[in-house]
């Protein structure tokens, strides 16, 4: 989820240079031709898009309904019976339900959004006040009553604050009964909606159409999103862009430049680093066209880079790496971190690869597919 | 380290750029391609392709877009908060993007339609009762007489603990058309039941418009042309006898406590972008600021950020078109401008003198007019607004129409999102544009799907 606080510290400097490095390359293609982008598609191309759906996205998706359907199992475990013990497989559970999603979000397009998945999974930040006030009221907490509250009062990271507590510090005992009641209808409503997220791209909702056929068929005249084949292969890259961009200056610039656990995004559990790191597993995986935890993989952008230029695919590969790598170095819990120097010189030079990684693909291999 | 580096490689691609590419870019290319947004043009056709900042701006500005992205993303939450505080009590959508999604359209759905409202003055029986939390205000001019209570738009979302004004619900009727050609089409169109939050039925005596939210790119463009462009463009007698007129809105400027061109909103009743910002933020957020205070006149968020906001709808990059070398769309575009379409629908504008240097004196292929249009009773909410009737709505651009279905799959077209097609959205036209719509019903199938397809490549 986008996770935006209203403490500005924005430090990048992305179009003025993609856009005219863009333009700099189309003007140097072509005088003649008058369309900017090239619209012709190998089989390669098709291959990677439909790939990219089965073996990329689909799985992350089940990935996220396998984890998700066990984290409602492990809450009502708790919560019919609240112990350490029982606390533990929930909390673990939900960091375990944390991985796909972050590893989906270099491809959050098509319904996430337009159906309000995303919000209903991920919103931020929490609204506390109304979560407290919902926790001492006395209204019947049902399936219906989490369908009308806010977004910021169910999914994540409310659950998230409920179990962990405000700093990773609650105990079994802390819980009142509204609390575990509350939790439990949380977790079961997160169930349903992971379910239909998946569902949106494998067999469609609503009536409509599965989003996968939409981008397995891009270039067909009648394609509703993707009229030329490039246009889906630049949705990968700029997906992957979107990502990194995001964890860069957002997820690790906020608290970077702030000096405060607060804009963490998954603060409370203490495991922002785990996002961190799967939003760049996620561009890995867009990139590579494979989900290691599903054990999935086929024919990728990689190897699209590698045929133009094989040169740039091995840099791109490389620093995937060294930002994952980057992250890895940073001391965890980073919300404990943030006033200790060697950590934050860690969590700098983990921004740095982050967006070294994001100018190589903005720089050289968004142009290569446009 | 590495941003210095950076800035010094943009510099040194504007250099390069103003020698070597400029004359190219102002010579053959712009009239091979009609750039959507003069050279602010991008070219992305994803689903971030609403979401870029305008080619060519200083890096001071294209900081501040980002400040602005950070805004316009931010979700606000019940105060006391350290994060966002600010929401409500009541309020239709807790961020700027999650109505304006990937700063595209919005869906006709709870928490993104709104319903504006109006009291009736012929109607005199039914009054609906006061609603604490209300922040809407009659404005001089304004033919939009608040409903006392509910203002002029309805909050049908409260904090928790707050009941919202109404529930909405829409329930869809259809009915059937048919081409010259003897194929048939269904067309949608809502019924809106408003329940108020007392369990009665919102009275006769109020008038409603149903709005879905507008893409928000380009912004800067539109804002950018002078007055005096569009006033060229009215022509409110039809001296020309083209049965189209087309005539400017006059709205409430709250800086300059006076009336002026109205130019945003789908029936144009904002004059401009700062004060549709914090129109939405007090309106659609509840969230007070500088412009729209508390009544102690402190305020939710200060003026930097309702400045920045503001800032990142006037600087977010056209995209530029797709498929300029297909020749359905090329065929397309012929029968858009021999079925008048491009009457309202104007495609070239030249922009004026702006603050964001790089939008000024720009040549933009926006696709409007600016101007409001009686569309006939099909389309009417009969709800006036300032100088707009209950039948005109403000000829929206097309620029980057194409592009709907990529960033916010399912979402629709028209003012209260009743068409699920452009196609649907063409069918709807009346009034002034009858004729065109009549041009495009006598079309072969093949003439219908070049025209569609010319609209995708936008
Ligand atoms: C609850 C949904 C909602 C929220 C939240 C919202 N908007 Fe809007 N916005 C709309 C609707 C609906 C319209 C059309 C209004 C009309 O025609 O009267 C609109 C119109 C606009 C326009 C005019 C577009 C044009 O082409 O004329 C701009 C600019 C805009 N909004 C910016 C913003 C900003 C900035 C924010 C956050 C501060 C915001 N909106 C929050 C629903 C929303
Ligand atoms: C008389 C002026 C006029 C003419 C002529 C006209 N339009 Fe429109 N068009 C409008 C107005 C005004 C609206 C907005 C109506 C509404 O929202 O209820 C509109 C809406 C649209 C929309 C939906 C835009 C959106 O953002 O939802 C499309 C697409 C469109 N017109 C295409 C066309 C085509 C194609 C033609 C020619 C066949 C045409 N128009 C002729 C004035 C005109």
């Amino acid at each position: 989820m986008l996770k935006s606080t209203l403490n500005y510290n924005w430090q990048k400097s992305r179009p003025i240079l993609g856009t005219l490095l863009t333009g700099m390359l189309l003007l140097g293609t072509g005088c003649s031709s008058s369309s900017p982008p090239k619209t012709e598609s190998s089989d390669l191309q098709i291959t990677i898009i439909k790939d990219f759906a089965d073996v990329v996205i689909i799985p992350t998706y089940q990935q996220l309904v396998a984890k998700a359907a066990k984290l409602s199992q492990t809450t009502n475990a708790f919560t019919s019976n609240p112990n350490e013990t029982t606390l533990k497989a929930a909390r673990d559970a939900w960091i375990a339900a944390r991985a796909p999603w972050e590893q989906s979000e270099a491809f959050a397009f098509g319904p996430a959004d337009s159906l309000g998945y995303d919000g209903d999974l991920d919103d931020w930040p929490v609204n506390e006040t109304d979560v407290k006030a919902v926790i001492n009221s006395n209204e019947k907490i049902t399936q219906e009553f989490i369908g009308n509250l806010q977004t910021t009062e169910k999914g994540f990271h409310t659950m998230e604050l409920l179990l962990f507590g405000n700093n990773n510090n609650k105990k079994a005992k802390d819980f009142s009964p509204r609390e575990l009641t509350y939790l439990k209808a949380l977790a079961t409503a997160f169930d349903a909606t992971a379910k239909e997220l998946l569902q949106s791209w494998q067999s469609g909702v609503q009536g409509k159409p599965p989003y996968r056929q939409v981008l397995v068929t891009a270039g067909d005249e009648n394609n509703p999103a993707y009229p030329t084949v490039a246009a889906a292969i630049e949705e990968i890259v700029q997906g992957a862009m979107g990502c990194l961009d995001e964890v860069g200056n957002e997820k690790i610039g906020e608290p970077l430049a702030t000096k405060s656990a607060e804009g963490l995004e998954s603060r409370f559990s203490h495991t922002s680093l785990n996002d961190f790191k799967n939003n760049v597993l996620s561009v890995n995986n867009a990139y590579l066209g494979e989900v290691a935890m599903a054990g999935t993989s086929g024919k990728s952008l990689s190897e699209l880079v590698a045929q133009k230029d094989p040169e740039l695919d091995k840099q791109v590969k490389e620093e995937i790496n060294k930002a994952i790598a980057a992250i890895d170095a940073v001391p965890a819990p980073i919300e404990t971190n943030l006033t200790n120097e060697s950590a934050l010189t860690k969590l700098e030079a983990a921004q740095t690869a982050v967006l070294a990684l994001f100018s190589t693909m903005e720089e050289k291999v968004l142009p290569l597919v446009q | 380290m590495i941003y210095k580096r950076k800035i010094f490689l943009v510099l040194f691609l504007i250099g390069a750029i103003a020698t070597i590419s400029i004359p190219i870019l102002l010579g053959q290319r712009t009239q091979a391609i009609p750039l959507a947004g003069g050279k602010t043009t991008v070219f992305n056709r994803t689903s971030s392709a609403y979401e870029q900042p305008s080619a060519g701006i200083s890096q001071k500005n294209f900081d501040l877009h980002g400040e602005g992205d950070i805004a316009f993303e931010a979700v606000f939450v019940t105060p006391p908060a350290n994060i966002n505080p600010g929401l409500g009590p009541l309020f239709n959508n807790a961020s700027c993007v999650g109505c304006h999604i990937r700063n595209g359209r919005g869906m006709p759905e709870k928490g993104q339609l709104l319903v504006k409202v109006s009291q009736n003055p012929s109607v005199t029986s039914g009054k609906v009762k006061d609603h604490l939390g209300n922040l809407e205000k009659t404005v001089p001019g304004g033919s939009a007489l608040p409903v006392p209570g509910l203002g002029t738009q309805i909050q049908d979302q409260g904090v928790y603990g707050h009941p919202p004004e109404a529930k909405v619900e829409i329930n869809w009727q259809e009915q059937t058309g048919q081409y010259q050609d003897g194929s048939q089409y269904s067309l949608r169109s809502p019924s809106p039941k408003i329940t108020l939050f007392n369990g009665e039925p919102l009275p006769d005596s109020v008038m409603t418009g149903l709005r879905i939210p507008q893409p928000v790119f380009g912004l800067g463009l539109l804002e950018a042309v002078s007055d005096q462009t569009i006033l060229d463009l009215a022509d409110p007698e039809d001296k020309d006898g083209d049965g189209i007129s087309g005539r400017p809105n006059q709205v409430w400027d709250v800086e300059k406590q006076s009336l002026v061109l109205g130019r945003f909103g789908w029936k144009a009743n904002q004059p401009n972008l700062l004060q549709q910002t914090a129109a939405a933020y007090v309106g659609d957020m509840g969230v007070t600021n500088p412009m729209f205070p508390e009544a102690d006149g402190s305020s939710d968020i200060d003026s930097k950020t309702l400045e920045v906001a503001t800032f990142y709808v006037q600087s977010l990059a056209v995209p530029g078109r797709t498929l300029l070398k297909d020749q359905k769309v090329k065929r397309g575009e012929k029968l858009f401008a021999a079925a008048n379409c491009n009457k309202c629908h104007v495609e070239e504008l030249t922009t004026g003198n702006y603050f964001i240097p790089a939008l000024a004196q720009q040549k933009i292929h926006p696709y409007t007019d600016m101007l409001l249009h009686d569309m006939g009773p099909g389309l009417a909410d009969n709800r006036p607004d300032f100088d707009a009737s209950g039948t005109e709505w403000r000829t929206p651009p097309l620029w980057g129409i194409g592009l709907t279905q990529t960033v916010l799959p399912y979402s629709s077209y028209l003012h209260d999102g009743r068409a699920r097609t452009l196609e649907e959205a063409i069918l709807w036209h009346g009034g002034e544009a009858e004729m065109a719509k009549q041009a495009f019903v006598n079309m072969s199938e093949g003439d219908r799907s070049s025209l569609l397809r010319f609209l995708r490549s936008l």
